[in-house]
C-alpha cells in the first residue's frame, strides 16, 4: 500500500492547487511527504506483519469506509456521537455539516445558492 | 441546465479582481456561511465592503462588465451586470462592530486559484442574533450545530478542514 502520487497530483489539479501549495497549506512538510511518496509500504511494519500472518492484504484490516453509503454511515455515526454529548443538538445539521466539509467551498456556495433560489425565502 | 452555472467563472472572477485589486471587503451573511460547510440556503452573495469608492471596486467591476449603482434615499447600493447579479452590497452589519473591528474575524478560503476573506461563523451567528428577524432565529439553530460540527472535525482533524478546497 503506497501512495499515488498521480492520484494525489490529479485532485490537487481538480482543485485549482498544486501540490507544493497543498501541503504548505496543510502544513505538511515536503520532505516528509516525498518520503513517504518513495516507500512502498506506508503503512508501520507491524500492520504489514499483523496482515501477512493473518494471510490477508493488509487493505483487508484497515478501516477506511470507501464506498459512498459507507461514508454516509460514517458521518451519521459522528454526527450522533457529538449530538450525544451536546444538548440541544439536531443531529440532522450536524451530519450535513459534515458531509459539506468533504466538499470543496465553491460547492458548498452553489449547493446554498441553487436551492436558495429554488425556493425564496425572503 | 442553468443549476451548473451558479456562481461560474465570471462571478469567481469579479472576486479574484476585487481581491487583485487589493479591495479590502468580506464576504458575510449566509453565503459566508455555507462556504465554511453550514447547511444553509440563500439567493445572494453578501459583499461588505470598507470603502465601496475606492477605485479598485471600480477596476473590478469593469473587468467583469458590471456597474455600480449609488444608492437613493429608499435603495441601498447595488451592482449592476450580468457577472454582478448574485452580489449583493452591504453596508452594516447587525450587532458587529464596524468593517475595521470585524476585519480580522476572517477565514481564508480558497476559491480555485485563490482565497477570499470570509466572516467567521462565530461572527455570522452573533450578527443574525442581533437582527432579531423570524428567518434569521431559524437559521441560528443550524448556524450553531454547524459550528459545533466543524469545531468538532477540527478538533479530531487537527486542520483548516473549512479554509481548503
Amino acid at each position: 500500500m503506497r501512495l499515488d502520487l498521480d492520484a494525489i497530483k490529479a485532485i490537487c489539479d481538480r482543485q485549482g492547487t498544486s501540490v507544493t501549495e497543498m501541503l504548505r497549506e496543510a502544513r505538511v512538510s515536503r520532505n516528509a511527504f516525498y518520503s513517504l511518496a518513495r516507500k512502498k509500504m506506508i503503512v508501520p511494519r507491524s500492520i504489514e506483519v499483523v496482515a501477512e500472518h493473518l494471510g490477508v492484504p493488509v487493505s483487508a484490516i484497515l478501516d477506511e469506509p470507501v464506498t459512498p453509503a459507507e461514508r454516509l454511515e460514517v458521518l451519521a455515526r459522528e454526527a450522533s456521537r457529538i449530538a450525544a454529548s451536546n444538548e440541544d443538538t439536531d443531529s440532522d445539521n450536524l451530519r450535513h455539516t459534515l458531509l459539506l466539509l468533504d466538499e470543496k467551498p465553491v460547492e458548498r456556495l452553489r449547493r446554498a445558492l441553487r436551492r436558495g433560489r429554488q425556493f425564496n425565502f425572503r | 441546465m442553468a443549476d451548473s452555472l451558479i456562481f461560474g467563472n465570471r462571478e469567481a472572477e469579479f472576486l479574484k479582481e476585487l481581491v487583485r485589486q487589493k479591495v479590502e471587503f468580506i464576504i458575510v451573511g449566509l453565503s459566508a456561511a455555507a462556504l465554511q460547510g453550514a447547511p444553509v440556503v440563500t439567493q445572494d452573495v453578501d459583499l461588505w465592503f470598507r470603502d465601496l469608492t475606492e477605485p479598485g471596486v471600480a477596476a473590478a467591476l469593469k473587468k467583469v462588465r458590471g456597474s455600480y449603482i449609488p444608492p437613493t434615499a429608499d435603495r441601498p447600493p447595488m451592482f449592476a451586470g450580468e457577472a454582478v447579479r448574485l452580489f449583493d452590497i452591504v453596508v452594516h452589519m447587525h450587532g458587529l462592530g464596524e468593517f475595521d473591528e470585524e476585519k480580522d474575524n476572517i477565514i481564508k478560503v480558497r476559491l480555485g486559484r485563490f482565497k477570499v476573506p470570509v466572516l467567521k461563523l462565530e461572527r455570522i451567528i452573533e450578527s443574525k442574533k442581533a437582527t432579531g428577524r423570524e428567518k434569521d432565529k431559524l437559521a441560528i439553530k443550524v448556524l450553531t450545530d454547524a459550528l459545533l460540527a466543524i469545531r468538532e472535525r477540527e478538533g479530531r482533524g487537527g486542520g483548516t478542514t473549512t479554509a481548503r478546497g
